[in-house]
């Protein structure tokens, strides 16, 4: 009877598999005319992917109610293609998963993507088929070498968000040379002390050496550097080293938990330092629930906030906050990467990947983020003009936009002024 | 003639060696299926899928040759797959070099490896030498973290030369290579130092007393299973054209082992066979990408609950039967052994009822 229940089962899930298999791999015809496919890539499973998604969404969704993409005079409704890249976990299923959208499920062009070794795989993979792959995740600069070293192969690869991860680090600095001037100005400290908090990732040791090496000469004294766990739960002891030290400022970088851990003991045990850096979780709707109501003025690199950068800035952000109950994340740049696609393809009246790269090449695009023009290695330029990503702070439990304040002449509308703790103040 | 009786001569060593057992005829079938599957089905991601099940069929075979034959239960066979993959990935970009060249290399590196760590680890046992195995992809990790400017740190090598000019020859490379490899390892298997081998996994102690060497035999073990690995891991890095962290990622030295398990241990085809059902049905169950793990492994829980010895012994033992005499297989259907002519199905005999008396005692031979 076993054996008996064995083998049909057996025969079920080799039927089962012959027939997914036959309808993958055989069914695989263009969809019907009027229709383009929109590969969105990431980690589903994982909030990066789900703001791919929700960001593709939004652009999909007005897209097709504005009646679509016209090419030479056709209408084309986008279609979108979730493609859960696992990339996290795996980089031979990310690699799998893209060869699969190209070729069973034929999508015209992809955006996405988080993990920069996962994202090296799949560029290969979409430069094997000339799709055009536009990152929205990974800030290496290596993807974007690839263009100038190989442009022929390589010119399908742009980036629109975030800024690479060059461009990152200058603007966290940017951020606490904001915050230097400020505690000069109010607290009469002409070489602030700073004290530098990076979690102990691979990602931090460069940030690490860079900010001992560059921070002096911005006028301040490093006066030292701790290295906690990314997932630390205590880091009383951290911080009450930095209280000791002395310290005016804390530089920090955290891209996991840690950063709730440290911010709530940041603010719980009052620490006479003004904390600016990045902080992933400080970017998040619930920060403040996360760290108790102690999350209150920490200052972080982000690339979106409420405030008008261009036009479409607000009302993407309530959109997206409206569909979803979270703040947009980088990652949401799905949404400005399909309207640039959208814009080049109208351009060239084709759906050929190499007129719509011709096309992409000459974007200036004010988008969600800021205005879009890619450089030689087809990456998002930076800078006063460009997208230059923003400053947010926690000012009485909401995420409000502080820098650029002023900064080479800009000031984006909504931006306020940047607040240090009221118990650095002795208020 | 001579011709003629050349191919008659190897027609009968074909029919006395392959088609006597269903096994061997089964898998036979597969590796034909496998040569002819590009002519029915040309598809870019049917051939990546079949391709990376091919390297990762040599991989999973060198984990059971060191594993499953000698006993030394490896928990970190990344280490081989890894260091191979970044020795291949360097030398084709730094030098220039194709990859039938470094492909080669990088699995001589990766026997380096095997005698790094065989010869330390000759002491060790059981769950320390697990443990111990377990720890030196953490530790070349972390020298790849250290040397970034070389390794490309969290990002890897990329922009390597691809394996073959197309997908077809790419598919055909690794296809025939998993074959040949495969074989070679289960020939070893098969040959004087399998036999080693297996006495070394099963009384270290007695092995040593008969005259064997057997710390030789287990760095020898480790070199053997690290080329092979190597070979995979040179093949990876070209495939994907990148060779990362991850190679050495903890997920790469636990899978050989749920492969091998899967299919049957200590056997080499159990092995190639649980990669072909296993990775091929992790890609199909892309379609419910949510409880893809979960129903993985559910899948291996029903195996291994219902096939305890792994999924090929168990269909075997339903193709074949062991003659009692002799030990030798042959198929089901035969009523008496292919060799010794022993009967295979001897009539059972059910024992009389009680009532029977001393009929029943007489027939069963009683006092």
């Amino acid at each position: 009877m076993k054996r008996r229940l064995m083998t049909i089962v057996a025969l079920v899930l080799v039927l089962a598999m012959a027939l997914t298999i036959t309808a993958a791999v055989g069914g695989c015809k263009r969809g019907p005319k009027g229709v383009i496919k929109v590969g969105v890539a990431g980690p589903m499973q994982f909030i990066q992917g789900q703001h791919h998604w929700l960001g593709a969404e939004l652009a999909a969704e007005e897209i097709n109610q504005a009646g679509g993409v016209d090419i030479g005079g056709d209408k084309y409704l986008i279609e979108l293609v979730k493609i859960d890249t696992n990339e996290i976990l795996s980089v031979d299923d990310a690699a799998a998963a893209i060869e699969r959208a190209i070729t069973v499920d034929k999508v015209d062009f992809i955006v996405g993507t988080i993990r920069t070794e996962a994202a090296l795989a799949m560029q290969e993979v979409a430069m094997d088929h000339q799709k055009i792959f536009i990152v929205c995740g990974a800030s290496h600069t290596q993807l974007a070498d690839k263009v100038a070293a190989d442009y022929d192969r390589y010119k399908y690869w742009f980036r629109v968000t975030p800024i690479n991860v060059g461009h990152l680090v200058t603007t966290s600095m940017l951020l606490l040379q904001h915050v230097g001037q400020v505690v000069r100005d109010e607290l009469g400290i002409q070489t602030p002390k700073v004290a530098v908090i990076i979690e102990k990732a691979v990602a931090g040791d460069p940030l690490a050496a860079a900010a001992q090496m560059v921070i002096p000469s911005f006028g301040m004294q490093v006066v030292g550097v701790w290295r906690p766990s990314p997932t630390a739960t205590d880091m009383t002891a951290e911080l009450t080293a930095i209280r000791n030290s002395g310290a005016n400022i804390i530089y920090t970088y955290f891209s996991a938990s840690a950063g709730v851990t440290y911010a709530k003991q940041w603010g719980e045990l009052q620490i006479p330092a003004a904390s600016v850096g990045i902080n992933v979780e400080a970017q998040a709707k619930g920060f403040m629930d996360a760290t108790g109501g102690f999350g209150n003025y920490e200052f972080t690199l982000n690339t979106l906030a409420r405030i008008k950068i261009t036009d479409k800035t607000i009302p993407f952000y309530d959109k997206f906050v409206e569909r979803s109950g979270q703040f947009p994340t980088y990652n949401a740049g799905t949404y400005d990467a399909i309207y640039i696609w959208k814009e080049a393809a109208e351009r060239a009246a084709s759906l050929d990947s190499d007129d719509i790269v011709a096309e992409m090449e000459k974007t200036d695009y004010h988008a969600a983020a800021g205005r879009i023009v890619f450089d030689e290695k087809h990456d998002v330029k930076w800078g006063p003009g460009f997208v230059t990503a923003v400053g947010t702070q926690w000012q009485d439990g909401e995420l409000v936009c502080v820098w650029p304040y002023g900064w080479q002449g800009i000031t984006y509308e909504g931006t306020v002024e940047y607040k240090l703790p009221p118990w650095m103040l002795g208020d | 003639m001579t011709v003629q009786k050349y191919l008659y001569r190897l027609y009968q060593e074909f029919k006395g060696e392959i088609l006597v057992l269903p096994g061997r005829t089964v898998l036979f079938a597969g590796g034909v299926l496998l040569f002819l599957l590009p002519l029915v089905w040309n598809h870019p991601y049917l051939l990546r899928i079949v391709a990376m099940t091919c390297i990762f069929a040599i991989y999973a075979a060198s984990w059971d040759l060191l594993s499953g034959f000698v006993g030394q239960l490896n928990l970190g066979h990344a280490i081989f797959f890894g260091t191979a993959a970044y020795t291949s990935a360097l030398l084709n970009l730094h030098l220039g070099l194709p990859p039938w060249l470094t492909i080669p290399v990088g699995a001589f590196g990766a026997v380096l490896m095997g005698l790094l760590i065989g010869v330390p680890c000759l002491r060790l046992k059981g769950q320390y030498l697990s443990l111990a195995t377990l720890a030196f992809p953490i530790i070349l990790m972390g020298l790849v973290l250290l040397f970034s400017p070389v390794t490309g740190g969290e990002l890897g090598v990329s922009g390597l030369t691809r394996l073959a000019a197309t997908r077809l020859r790419e598919y055909y490379v690794t296809a025939g290579l998993a074959v040949v490899l495969c074989l070679a390892m289960w020939k070893i298997t098969d040959s004087k130092l399998g036999i080693i081998f297996h006495a070394i996994r099963e009384d270290e102690v007695a092995a040593r007393a008969s005259g064997i060497n057997t710390p030789l035999y287990k760095v020898l073990a480790f070199c053997l299973s690290g080329f092979f690995a190597g070979l995979a891991g040179g093949l990876y890095a070209h495939f994907m054209r990148i060779a990362g962290p991850s190679t050495l990622g903890v997920l790469m030295s636990f899978q050989p082992i749920i492969w091998s398990i899967f299919g049957g241990i200590a056997t080499i085809y159990g092995a190639v066979v649980g990669v072909f059902v296993l990775f091929p049905m992790v890609e199909f169950f892309r379609m419910a990408m949510e409880i893809r793990m979960l129903l993985f492994a559910g899948v291996i829980i029903l195996v291994l609950r219902f096939m305890p010895e792994g999924l090929v012994p168990w269909l075997i033992d339903r193709l074949e039967r062991q003659c009692p005499r002799c030990k030798e297989r042959s198929a089901v259907t035969r009523r008496t052994c292919r060799v010794c002519g022993t009967p295979l199905r001897v009539p059972l005999r059910r024992a009389a009822p009680p009532h029977a008396g001393g009929a029943a005692a007489t027939e069963r031979g009683g006092d």
